[in-house]
């Protein structure tokens, strides 16, 4: 598959680097034009793998090459300064320079650039990130959100060959972080970018990652699509207690305020329709649906057996594709029309449902386990 | 009653103002090699710059005598090369005061280079900008009050120095003659109080004014994110 080969060349790394005495980095990565999420425990490498490649530090000995550029060679000697690199970085802590507006923030790394053509790219990312009406903001008057699209919207200017993002969504509150984590997401396909994003939850590395590395002693253990190896990756119960989040692009179909309901339609779904809680928002608008996947439950009763029997509002015929267990649990992946739904199920449910790949299956959703988030782009 | 000579009023403006772009023009990048660096020598090269704050301004003179004196080695070379002589010139004040004032410089600048977190700067590379434009549109911008407020005090403190200038340049009327010893000659050794209570009002307007800047500026410190 050539084409597979290609994509997998856009970042290599290869290094070691002892980063201190109970801590030594010997990493084997390559990461195509896709978001692959660095998993692992704190402690495990993850920050220090996004120092050396972003060339905060240098490593003792390998090779890092960006888009057939090489950054870092011990061999050859050669380690190329930061401004050099072409690569966007955003922290858990936003790093916005204090002394500039939003405006000036993001034009930061525009130095050099023609003005006409610095002021449309401002313009291009602050579309993309939501930030419009922050433009002649200052820092200190944005909110932990806000601030966090500011710098990537900074990261992004540049037009970076790497995008690396360390827990860049850990210090918001849960709508800001699944919203700027579906933001990247977005972002990652519009332009094309290669992301590695650093993170201890499956939640979050599910709601972004293309493909996951786990990291743990400093080296990778395992990589491969999120869902299977995070599944495969004996985690403990502990790890997996924040619940995985299915994030649904939608279109607002119609407005029931006074049952106090939103019906929307699924994106791309053959017209499937959601009932939602009410929420203001004009017909027609893209956004997000946001379901625990603990809170789906799955039946067997056809859909017109359950209609008018059961409180739950939505129930959408599905088929297992693929069955994970994991610590005495299972996340079934279930598709409905074009859309993937994890469901998160006790181990025992499996069996006791007969479930397997290409079982029929009813997703039942009652409207209050959605909620509604804003949408990055109408994509 | 004898016209006010201003004279010393204003050849002690010219020093310090020297003074002061020669504290500047030093300890600046000094200041951001002690904030920033990290090297062999570091903690004795921080205490040695500060000596002047706790040296008695005599000694500091004659130390500065020795090394500057026309018998010395740098003093002899200075008057060869260039036909420079420091001692009994008011270039030694400059020179004399620039050293008196300097750690008051230098400690509020380390500690505003100090304070401008070393993660912005990296930010700041890494969108493709020199060490230069960092520092310039970065450490600077962020550093500029407490840098601001250094200038200010080693100006007053060059201002008002006497012992260490005395020493390197003398007290000669109309040559070397500055405020401080214009104050010093009046009130002691001619008995002409008129004169030493204006120099005193002029040099104390000076000074209060100097304060409450860099009062305001420490008051208006932009919040750390």
């Amino acid at each position: 598959m050539r084409e597979w080969e290609d994509i997998r060349e856009m970042l290599q790394v290869s290094l070691v680097k002892q980063v201190h005495s109970q801590l030594k980095l010997t990493i084997q990565l390559a990461l195509g034009s896709e978001c692959g999420v660095l998993f692992g425990r704190s402690g495990a490498g993850k920050t220090s793998l996004l120092h050396l490649i972003a060339g905060f530090m240098p490593a003792e000995s390998g090779r890092i090459v960006l888009a057939g550029r090489t950054l870092f060679d011990s061999d050859q000697r050669l380690n190329m300064p930061l401004r050099a690199r072409g690569i966007g970085y955003i922290d858990q802590r936003d790093s916005l320079f204090p002394h500039l507006d939003t405006r000036r923030n993001i034009g930061f790394g525009l130095q050099g650039w023609a003005a006409d053509q610095a002021r449309a790219r401002v313009q291009e990312v602050a579309d993309l990130c939501g930030i419009n009406r922050l433009l002649t903001r200052y820092p200190e008057t944005l909110s932990g959100g806000e601030r966090q699209r500011v710098g990537l919207a900074r990261a992004l200017a540049p037009r970076p060959a790497l995008l690396l993002c360390d827990e860049p969504v850990s210090a918001l509150d849960f709508a800001a972080r699944f919203e700027l984590l579906d933001r990247l997401r977005t972002i990652q396909r519009v332009e094309k970018l290669p992301i590695l994003l650093v993170t201890h939850s499956p939640a979050e590395a599910l709601a972004v990652g293309d493909r996951l590395f786990h990291l743990e002693g400093g080296t990778i253990r395992a990589e491969g699509p999120p869902l299977q190896v995070l599944t495969s990756a004996s985690l403990g119960r502990h790890a997996w207690r924040e619940p995985v989040r299915n994030l649904i692009p939608a279109f607002v179909e119609r407005q029931n305020p006074a049952d106090g309901e939103t019906v929307v339609r699924l994106a791309g779904d053959h017209g499937l329709q959601l009932t939602v809680p009410y929420q203001e928002a004009a017909v027609g608008v893209p956004l997000r649906v946001v379901v625990r996947s603990d809170e789906i439950l799955l039946g067997l009763e056809t859909a017109t057996s359950l209609a008018g029997r059961i409180s739950a509002r939505n129930i959408l015929p599905g088929r297992v594709e693929q069955i994970f267990p994991h610590d005495g649990e299972a996340e079934v992946v279930v598709r409905t029309g074009d859309v993937r739904w994890t469901v998160s199920v006790v181990a025992a449910s499996i069996p006791s449902l007969h479930l397997n790949p290409e079982a029929e299956v009813q997703l039942i959703i009652k409207a209050r386990s959605c909620q509604l988030l804003e949408s990055a782009l109408d994509d | 009653m004898s016209e006010l000579d201003l004279s010393p009023f204003w050849l002690s403006l010219r020093i310090a103002s020297l003074a002061t772009l020669l504290v500047v023009a030093t300890g600046l990048p000094l200041a951001l090699v002690l904030a920033r660096g990290n090297f062999v020598g570091k903690g004795i090269l921080s205490g040695v710059v500060l000596l002047p704050l706790v040296m008695p301004p005599t000694v500091l003179g004659y130390v500065l005598l020795l090394i500057l004196g026309r018998r010395s080695w740098l003093g002899g070379l200075l008057e060869h090369a260039l036909g420079w002589t420091v001692v009994f010139h008011w270039s030694g004040g400059v020179i004399a005061s620039a050293v008196a004032a300097f750690p008051l410089f230098l400690l509020p600048a380390r500690s505003a280079f100090e304070g401008v977190e070393p993660r912005l700067e990296q930010m700041a590379r890494l969108l493709g900008r020199t060490n230069w434009s960092v520092f310039a549109s970065v450490t600077l911008p962020l550093a500029w009050r407490g840098l601001a407020s250094g200038v200010i005090l080693a100006f007053v403190r060059a201002l008002g120095d006497f012992g260490a200038t005395l020493m390197v340049a003398g007290d000669m009327p109309g040559r070397t003659r500055t405020v401080s010893m214009a104050i010093y000659d009046a009130a002691v050794l001619r008995d002409d109080p008129k004169t030493a209570l204006v120099f005193t009002a002029m040099v104390s307007t000076v000074s209060v004014v100097a304060l409450v800047i860099t009062q305001t500026l420490w008051a208006r410190r932009p919040r750390t994110p």
